[in-house]
């Protein structure tokens, strides 16, 4: 066989593994969803932006920093060894198989990239029409721009598969250095946009990420969808776009020539006693003494301390308390009800995506043939997952409401409802936790890391992913609920009141979040009891 | 689709009984629901008087269970995973402590005890889920496959772990691809195949059913009783 037609035959049969009828009825639900999910904030955003006069910069930002998160998450992604994955079978019979390693990464990367594209079109170019429309562009317009925004998404593919490749490549000590020193240069600089957002920071700053595959993809789909007048620049963009693409896919097929096979090393499970030979651990799970509880949540942040789970937790926060920081230092934070919304819906979405990491997985057989009741294991398990999460996430909201609130101690309605929002932004994070393990208990779990390397692999997710984010919004609807109505039933009841109303409010939304996490947890309990795919 | 059907067997106490079969016969979703793992469509499983389906609780405290591919927590240390298997089956806490240090003595881990889970090797990891299934001494054992993939002398340990749980009078059911470690430990030999038992007993009773000599091995049995058409 030649080189195209093993990369064909590759593709063709790891295709046929991951399409099945319910799966592909399923992408089609999905994708629904997120197209109807993407007209939904488009429409949101634009009207907030209108509103608010904040102008085209802001879309432009918007964009650029979205794109820059993608790439520092596939960056994540392939430092972790996930950029380019690879299962137990391609290792056991394609791997031995006379084929060249740089076909199988071609094929890999070449499957990788259709998932992306078959998953990421359909909502890209809804969101491109929906704001060409807004525009006045044509949508052959925000169909060129779609293509722009994939080809970065497929170029960010292979940075993260070269990562991965040259993790266990024979690079001397100077050289490891400066590709690391260079990817941590690009991870900063790709989020130079958010320098846009501080007042009276120099643009330059935020122009420096205009190299970068991602600022040149935000410019480039920004310039179409918007309509702004084409010149040289644009072309220059279009180019060097060009040539990351082509450069980064280089690069990969020059690493997968020698270290294909040592990087599936790195990923074996089996290896694994290789690299953490003769490790010996202070014990710091003390059972003795202690009840059944306690000792279920002290086994729980013994693993998350010993993984790298708290280190992401805490990186993570790092970056959305800087992002908050910045917006709300902005100016553009109004005291807009859709202000409010964003800010509840970042901070909160933060306990969700912490939630996909509760991984008992296949060693669900040693709880379930214990006497003991799995409600009350999965709520112990909540217990000490939570108690991180809000430990980092309430210095975020008290560094957001802080300048918030005081701007706005001379209007106490905009006042009451930045108040409020800062607590029950906490919780909405707590019940998009619980709402993320009910799920994780019932379809089983899949890291974030998990989920980036598959790349579509696990298309029955889309099931998941459907179901959580709409149960998930219409947990936390009435939250915000009372955070928008506090404002107007102040003007209603008199500002004099605005104590009153403030702890009447504040004790409702702790009381509905109280009997929610114990419907949630309990049936989150419920559905591991009658989980049988172990 | 049906996994198990007709599926009967009474099994006394300190017996040992060796469950056989070709792959996809059933017997591991016939252990599941012995300890709990799967409820049945139809039918009951009942260990010392206790149903498992309507009283878990108290079957699962008799019971302890050997998966064919345990996949242990690898965040913790082998004392830690330990404990913590200790506390969730109710075992109190100083008899807990020395049942531990006396297993990891028995097991030769005693300077693996603080060692991650993750870093031991798959016959380490082996012997301490063999521990884990134990700490709460059960009365029954369910054992599947318990020597896949491991080398020689650890094949060799457990083999004699075996039966040292036969000379304490613990109930083991063991199911194997192994024919000797069932043809020397089995005081009753089960047969599945497709679903169902398809021969019980002695292996004197199974050598009488399936034709062959008085003298011929388990092996010869098991393949008479197990190749279509050749059934007596």
């Amino acid at each position: 066989m030649n080189s195209s037609e093993t990369v064909y035959t590759l593709v063709r049969y790891w295709m046929k593994g991951r399409f099945t009828r319910a799966t592909a009825a399923w992408m089609v639900i999905g994708e629904s969803f997120a197209v109807g999910l993407v007209l939904l904030v488009g429409g949101t955003f634009l009207s907030f932006s209108s509103r608010f006069n904040i102008g085209s910069g802001l879309s432009y930002v918007g964009l650029s920093l979205l794109f820059a998160f993608f790439l520092v998450g596939l960056v994540q992604s392939g430092f972790n060894g996930s950029g380019l994955p690879v299962s137990t079978a391609d290792v056991d019979y394609v791997f031995t198989s006379p084929v060249s390693t740089s076909d199988i990464f071609i094929a890999k990367v070449s499957m990788n990239s259709f998932t992306t594209v078959l998953l990421s079109f359909p909502p890209i170019l809804t969101l491109y029409l929906r704001f060409g429309a807004s525009y006045g562009t044509s949508p052959l317009a925000a169909l060129a721009a779609g293509l722009a925004t994939l080809a970065f998404f497929v170029l960010a593919l292979f940075f993260s598969a070269d990562i991965t490749l040259s993790l266990n490549s024979r690079l001397g000590a100077r050289v490891r250095l400066v590709r690391n020193a260079t990817l941590v240069a690009i991870a900063g600089i790709s989020l130079l946009p958010l320098t846009l957002l501080i007042p009276e920071a120099p643009p330059q700053l935020a122009q420096a990420a205009g190299v970068l595959p991602s600022g040149l993809a935000a410019r480039v789909s920004y310039s179409l969808v918007s309509g702004a007048a084409w010149g040289s620049g644009d072309y220059i963009d279009i180019l060097l776009l060009a040539a990351w693409f082509l450069a980064l896919f280089a690069v990969g097929l020059r690493l997968s020539r020698r270290n294909f096979l040592e990087v599936l090393q790195i990923n074996d499970p089996d290896s694994e006693g290789d690299t953490l030979k003769d490790t010996k651990v202070r014990s710091s799970l003390k059972t003795e003494g202690r009840s059944l509880g306690a000792v279920v949540r002290a086994k729980e942040r013994v693993i998350m301390t010993r993984t790298k789970e708290m280190r992401s937790l805490f990186v993570n926060a790092l970056f959305l308390s800087g992002f908050m920081v910045i917006y709300s230092l902005s100016g553009v934070f109004q005291s807009s009800p859709t202000s409010f919304l964003f800010l509840l819906f970042i901070i909160g979405s933060f306990g969700s995506g912490n939630a996909s990491r509760w991984l008992e997985k296949e060693r669900l057989w040693l709880i379930k043939t214990s006497a003991i009741d799995l409600k009350r294991y999965v709520s112990e398990v909540y217990r000490a997952r939570v108690t991180p999460l809000l430990l980092v996430l309430a210095p975020v909201a008290a560094a957001v409401g802080a300048p918030l609130l005081l701007e706005e101690t001379s209007t106490p309605g905009s006042g009451l409802e930045i108040g409020l929002s800062l607590p029950e932004s906490l919780e909405v994070a707590a019940l998009m936790m619980a709402g993320g393990m009910y799920f994780a208990a019932r379809y089983g779990q899949s890291s974030v890391d998990d989920t980036l390397a598959t790349q579509g692999q696990d298309l029955a997710d889309v099931k998941r992913f459907v179901y959580q984010t709409l149960i998930n919004l219409g947990l936390v609807a009435p939250l915000m609920g009372f955070v928008l109505g506090a404002g107007p039933l102040l003007g209603l009841i008199g500002g004099s009141h605005v104590l009153l109303l403030a702890g009447v409010i504040g004790v409702a939304g702790l009381a509905y979040t109280t009997l929610v996490l114990r419907f949630i947890l309990r049936i989150a309990g419920e559905s591991l009891e009658r989980r049988e795919d172990l | 689709m049906q996994a198990l059907k007709g599926v009967s067997l009474s099994v006394g106490s300190g017996e040992i009984v060796g469950l056989l079969g070709p792959n996809g016969a059933g017997k591991s979703t016939l252990m599941k629901i012995v300890v709990g793992i799967l409820r049945p469509t139809s039918g009951s499983v009942s260990i010392s008087g206790k149903d498992v389906a309507r009283e878990p609780d108290a079957a699962k405290r008799v019971v302890g269970y050997l998966p064919e591919n345990p996949s242990l927590y690898t965040g913790l240390t082998v004392r830690e995973f330990l404990s913590f298997v200790g506390k969730i089956r109710g075992v109190e806490d100083e008899p807990l402590r020395s049942r531990i240090s006396e297993a990891l003595k028995t097991f030769s881990l005693e300077e693996k005890s603080s060692a991650l889970l993750g870093t031991l090797s798959k016959g380490m990891k082996q012997k301490v889920a063999l521990i884990a299934a134990t700490l709460h001494e059960p009365a029954v054992l369910v054992l599947d496959e318990p020597l896949t993939a491991l080398d020689p002398r650890t094949q060799a340990f457990v083999n004699g772990w075996i039966s040292s749980q036969r000379e304490k009078g613990t109930t083991v059911l063991l199911s194997t691809h192994n024919l000797d470690i069932a043809q020397d430990h089995a005081t009753q030999i089960a047969i599945m195949d497709r679903g169902s038992i398809i021969a019980l007993g002695s292996l004197e009773s199974l050598r009488k059913k399936a034709g062959t000599g008085s003298d011929s091995r388990l092996d010869e049995v098991f393949l008479k009783l197990t190749t279509p058409g050749t059934e007596e």
